[in-house]
């Protein structure tokens, strides 16, 4: 039983970064049909530059905060960069935004070195309660809690305000959405901020999680989100959230019980997906 | 035209010539080993070329074939006898496995959408690798294992003139495959896919088709790198060497060939002089930066690379009507 | 009567294919222009043109006596163009009220009245108020595409073949709206229909091949049987 707990709560938390990362993935590519490659790099400078900051300020909360405005930055950075000179061009936007993930990848070697760095769990977030038989580690469920908070406040905002219409409009004709009047190109922008801050939230959210942090924890992670994506249905927010509980926790499951199939399972599971069902098992275009 | 072609025939034999004949005349154990890993990064390159060039499919999944290549041949020559025969051998069991898996993931995967393909060829290559790691009693993993090369490529020079020997093969023979009616029909697809249905091709089979002609070819590649570095991990089947083949063909010139191999040049040349740089400066460690960076400019503003481009200057001079009608249909296809 | 918009010999291509070879007409405010011709004549290229959904390649757009032939879409649509497009683009995950909630630029009192009066044209959007615009008739998503366009207030209608696929019940409902909107607004139509076309339109522009053959009033090609037939395939 206590097991049975624990890897809920490891999948779960691993099912919400995941989740924290394919959700920007999902509405940059419901949108605009631009499928991020450099997504992960986005990722990974938020691990590191939310450790650095956890070491200058020995705030959790700025840190955090100090990671996702990176995370903004770098969005509209590429955005303006890279994204906007190819638009409409699909293989030029692979070609390039896989391009952009080597250059994001290797800056975080020239700014923080090349070698792995270790990342601290904050004090009032480590250890854990055990209730019962069972132990519940403290940040995991820390994970999920955010997890939770994030999906209630974006999905707010998708439902509830004028630029969440937009947004959800848009995913479905954007054609329609610019003869209303609506500068879509604006709203991509503003859309593609958000999920680089949710992708470097993500990062520095994973920090503590793993331990360790690297350049390349961007692409491993990245395919994960990929994963995810389509599983979850290109640009369906909640579909994105269950995607990637449902990917957390096949990993930690099979991660404990056939250790050597925890990562081929996703991928099996995407492929099939794929195969059989390109739209994903949730589509947002109506 | 006609004279210009005989003219780069006869440029390009040339270059042939003098390449063979350069181990006889220097004896730079340096020089021989970095070219022959030039010519075989060529093939890897050609071979991408074949789908991203010719074809206009993104492949992230490259590597995957290039390692099965690698695998076999290191395999077969450290479990038998390392000699001739075996590594001929083991080169026509990688091309065979490459061929089929090719074929499968090919027929599962090409009808696809380009974004959707490319993860999808990430995620199956991320597989391979994935099984290389564990499968330890066959491939020792990350640590990997050394093996014995025949005894005759003992001389660096016999395996540079095997290697060089390959790459002029591969390149007629690919040049002789794009020139075909089936190389056209590629064309067709990469220019307008729907277009060419419409016409009555099967697109779905001439882009399998591509995908295992390159897959085919990139197992060779993979053979010929394993047996020069008497070495293999599992490095060979990363994303790194799936991106070192996109970095080669999209710098030297997309849907040439001849392009590829500039770019494989250009970069294993940079990568070796820049890294020995990294003494001075350890910025120069970080040369994949660089790379970067060119390749996104490429990507942006010179999508044709260096061939393209220099082809397309010449052409300019000669023909300045006809460019207005080839700037459009010629770069990456939409 | 005030020349609203101006198209002059409009050229377009989309990919490699040239698909508007010299389109003009103009718009008077406060009448029906009526676009006509053969399908695949460049009547909805047309408006997606104007709309600068398929930017013009050569030629001269003026709207309001400003060129509006380099603006972005959504410049064009703030500008004062609303659009009905030919497959209406209704948001079909997007409740009615979500649908016209999006169109609305700025929520106030004045585009608050503005919606009720639509919705008075259009009774049946209120019933549906709450239901997914997928979920909805035909002859509905026209209506909801009409009202999504006219709810600001647009100073000139585009719309794109409103009786394609309804029931003739159904397209008399249309015409009265469209009639209705006339009184307010100027409207280029494009319709296959003659029949309608001929009842709402003032004046017609004939399109062949990409180009504009013939223009004049509605009532002159009534009665013109030659053109009708030679372009039209009626009569």
């Amino acid at each position: 039983m206590e097991l049975l707990i624990n890897l809920l709560i490891n999948g779960l938390a691993t099912g919400m970064l995941i989740f924290l990362l394919a959700a920007g993935l999902t509405l940059i590519f419901g949108l605009m049909d631009v499928l991020n490659f450099a997504h992960g790099g986005l990722f990974a400078w938020g691990a590191f530059s939310g450790v650095w900051f956890y070491g200058v300020t020995n705030s959790f909360t700025l840190a955090i905060l100090g990671a996702i405005l990176t995370g903004v930055i770098l969005g509209f950075i590429t955005e303006k960069l890279i994204i906007t000179p190819v638009y409409g061009n699909h293989v030029q936007q692979i070609l390039i935004t896989l391009g952009f993930m080597i250059v994001l990848s290797e800056m975080l070697k020239v700014v923080f070195g090349p070698n792995q760095l270790a990342a601290k769990t904050p004090p009032l977030l480590s250890g854990s309660w055990e209730i019962g038989d069972v132990i519940i580690i403290k940040y995991r469920l820390f994970i999920i809690i955010i997890g939770f908070i994030v999906f209630g406040v974006f999905q707010f905002i998708l439902k509830r305000t004028k630029i969440g219409l937009v947004v959800r409009a848009g995913v479905m004709n954007k054609e329609m959405v610019q003869a209303l009047g609506i500068n879509i190109k604006q709203v991509f922008l503003y859309v593609f901020m958000a999920g680089a801050g949710l992708a470097a939230l993500s990062g520095v959210l994973m920090a503590p999680y793993s331990g360790v942090i690297y350049a390349e924890m961007g692409m491993e992670f990245a395919i994960l989100a990929f994963i995810v994506v389509v599983i979850g249905g290109m640009g369906s927010f909640p579909g994105s959230l269950l995607a990637a509980i449902l990917v957390g926790l096949a990993g930690s499951f099979m991660a404990y019980y056939v250790p050597a199939l925890s990562l081929a399972v996703n991928m099996m599971l995407m492929a099939i997906v794929l195969i059989f069902r390109p739209q994903g098992l949730f589509t947002a275009k109506g | 035209m006609k004279s210009t072609f005989q003219v780069s025939k006869i440029i390009l034999f040339a270059i042939v010539v003098a390449l063979a004949i350069f181990p006889f005349v220097s004896d730079s154990r340096t020089w021989t080993i970095l070219l022959t890993q030039i010519f075989i990064f060529s093939i890897l390159a050609m071979s991408y070329d074949i789908l991203l060039g010719y074809t206009g499919i993104v492949s992230f999944g490259h590597a995957m074939f290039f390692g099965m290549g690698a695998y076999a041949t290191a395999i077969m020559l450290d479990r038998f006898e390392p000699t001739i025969g075996i590594f001929v051998l083991s080169i026509a069991v990688g091309m065979c496995i490459a061929g089929i898996i090719s074929f499968l993931v090919g027929l599962l995967t090409l009808r696809l959408k380009s974004h959707f393909f490319a993860m999808l060829t990430m995620a199956v290559s991320g597989l391979f690798l994935v099984l290389a790691e564990k499968w330890r009693t066959l491939t020792f993993g990350n640590d990997g294992f050394t093996f014995k090369a025949p005894e005759i490529f003992k001389d660096r020079m016999m395996y540079y003139l095997l290697v060089l020997g390959c790459l002029v093969l591969v390149y007629l023979l690919l040049r002789r495959f794009v020139d075909s009616p089936l190389g056209r029909v590629l064309i067709a697809v990469r220019e307008n896919e729907q277009r060419t249905k419409s016409l009555g091709f099967q697109t779905l089979h001439y882009k399998v088709i591509a995908s295992v002609v390159a897959g085919v070819i990139a197992s060779l590649a993979g053979s010929l790198y394993a047996v020069s570095l008497r070495f293999v991990n599992t490095s060979v089947l990363t994303m790194d060497i799936t991106l070192d083949a996109l970095l080669m063909t999209i710098i030297g010139g997309v849907g040439t060939l001849i392009g590829p191999i500039i770019g494989a040049g250009v970069i294993e040349l940079a990568q070796h002089y820049l890294s020995g740089l990294a003494k001075e400066h350890p910025i120069f460690e970080r040369w994949i930066i660089f790379f970067g960076i060119v390749y996104i400019l490429a990507v942006i503003f010179f999508p044709k690379g260096i061939v393209g481009t220099v082809k397309h200057l010449f052409w300019k001079r000669k023909n300045p009507i006809k460019i207005a009608i080839s700037s459009k249909r010629k770069g990456i296809a939409k | 009567m005030s020349i609203l918009l101006k198209v002059e010999n409009v050229h377009t291509h989309i990919g490699q294919y040239h698909i508007l070879q010299g389109v003009s007409f103009e718009a008077k405010a406060g009448e029906v222009s009526v676009l006509l011709g053969r399908n695949g004549a460049g009547k909805t290229t047309s408006l997606k043109t104007i709309m600068g959904l398929t930017p013009a390649t050569s030629g001269q757009i003026t709207f309001d006596d400003k060129s509006i032939v380099k603006n972005p879409t959504y410049q064009i649509a703030k500008d004062g163009i609303g659009y009905v497009p030919e497959d209406q683009g209704i948001f079909g995950a997007l409740t009615v009220e979500e649908n016209i909630k999006v169109a609305i630029r700025k929520e106030d009192e004045v585009s608050l009245a503005r919606q009720e009066y639509v919705l008075e044209l259009f009774p049946d959007l209120k019933k549906y108020w709450k239901k997914d615009g997928g979920h909805l008739s035909g002859g509905q998503k026209q209506m909801l595409s009409m009202a999504r366009a006219f709810v600001n207030e647009s100073k000139l209608l585009l719309i794109d073949e409103p009786s394609k696929g309804l029931a003739p019940v159904v397209i008399e409902k249309v015409m009265e709206a469209i009639n209705e909107m006339k009184k307010q607004t100027t409207i280029i139509l494009v319709e296959q229909n003659f029949m309608m076309a001929s009842k709402i339109g003032d004046t017609y522009t004939l399109i062949d091949d990409g180009e504009t053959v013939q223009s004049g009033l509605m009532k002159e090609l009534i009665e013109n049987e030659e053109l009708k037939r030679k372009y039209l395939g009626i009569g």
